[in-house]
C-alpha cells in the first residue's frame, strides 16, 4: 500500500484547515492587544480613553483578516 | 467624607468611537450603492442581493467592536467597570464571530446568491471600515491626560 495513503491521507476540503487558522490568528492577536491594554490602564488609569481608542483600532485591523479569511469559504469550493 | 457628587469617569474615547460609527455608516451607504450596481452588472439580481448582504454584514460586524466599547463605557462609574468592560467587548467579539461563521455556513448553499460577489463585497466593506477607522483616529484629538478630574466651577442649579 502506498505510504501516503497510510500515513497522510486527507479527505474533504483542505481549505477547512484555513478556517481554523483564520480563527486562531486573530484570537492570539486580540488577546495580545487586549492584554496590553489592561496592562497600560493598570499602570495609568487616566489614559484609559486613549488606550481604548488604540485598542479598538488594533482589534479592527486584527479582526479584518479574520473576516476575510472566514469569508473565503464562499469562494473556495470543492 | 465630603458630599460632593462622584466625578463622571466616562473615558474620553466615546466621541471618537461615535464619530467612527457615524462615518462608517455613511461610507457603508456609498459602498452599498457601488457594490450593488457592480453586482447587478456582473451577476444580475443574485449579484445585487449578494452585494447588499455582503456589505451590510461587513460593516455591521466591524461596527460591533466600537458599539460594544460604547456600551461598556456606560458602566464607567461602576466599581466593576474593568470586568464589565472587557466582558462586554470580548464577549461581543466572540458572539460576533460565531454569528458570522454561522451566517457564512448558512449562506453558502443558497442559490439566490453569487458567492464571488458576496466575498468581494465583504472584503470591500471590511477595507472601507478600516479606512474610516484610521481616518477618524488620525483626525481625533485626545488629550494625554484624558481622564483627569479637574475641579469644576460651582453651578447655580
Amino acid at each position: 500500500m502506498d505510504a501516503t495513503t497510510v500515513l497522510a491521507e486527507i479527505n474533504g476540503n483542505i481549505a477547512t484547515v484555513g478556517y481554523g487558522l483564520a480563527a486562531i490568528g486573530p484570537a492570539i492577536g486580540v488577546g495580545i492587544v487586549v492584554g496590553k491594554t489592561i496592562e497600560g490602564v493598570a499602570r495609568q488609569p487616566e489614559l484609559a480613553g486613549r488606550l481604548q481608542v488604540l485598542m479598538w483600532i488594533g482589534i479592527a485591523f486584527t479582526e479584518a483578516l479574520a473576516f476575510i479569511g472566514i469569508a473565503t469559504y464562499f469562494i473556495f469550493t470543492n | 467624607m465630603n458630599d460632593v457628587a462622584p466625578a463622571d469617569r466616562t473615558p474620553t474615547s466615546n466621541p471618537v468611537l461615535r464619530r467612527a460609527l457615524t462615518w462608517g455608516g455613511l461610507l457603508a451607504a456609498v459602498i452599498l450603492v457601488v457594490s450593488s450596481v457592480l453586482g447587478l452588472i456582473f451577476a444580475g439580481v443574485p449579484g445585487l442581493v449578494s452585494a447588499l448582504i455582503g456589505t451590510v454584514m461587513a460593516v455591521v460586524f466591524m461596527g460591533i467592536t466600537s458599539a460594544s466599547i460604547l456600551l461598556a463605557n456606560r458602566y464607567a462609574n461602576s466599581d466593576l467597570f474593568v470586568g464589565i468592560f472587557f466582558g462586554v467587548v470580548l464577549g461581543g467579539w466572540i458572539v460576533k464571530f460565531i454569528v458570522f461563521i454561522v451566517l457564512v455556513v448558512v449562506l453558502r448553499g443558497v442559490d439566490w446568491l453569487d458567492p464571488t460577489v458576496l466575498f468581494l463585497s465583504i472584503v470591500a466593506g471590511v477595507l472601507a471600515s478600516l479606512v474610516v477607522d484610521v481616518l477618524v483616529v488620525a483626525k481625533s484629538r485626545l488629550p494625554y491626560a484624558s481622564d483627569v478630574e479637574l475641579p469644576k466651577a460651582p453651578s447655580e442649579d
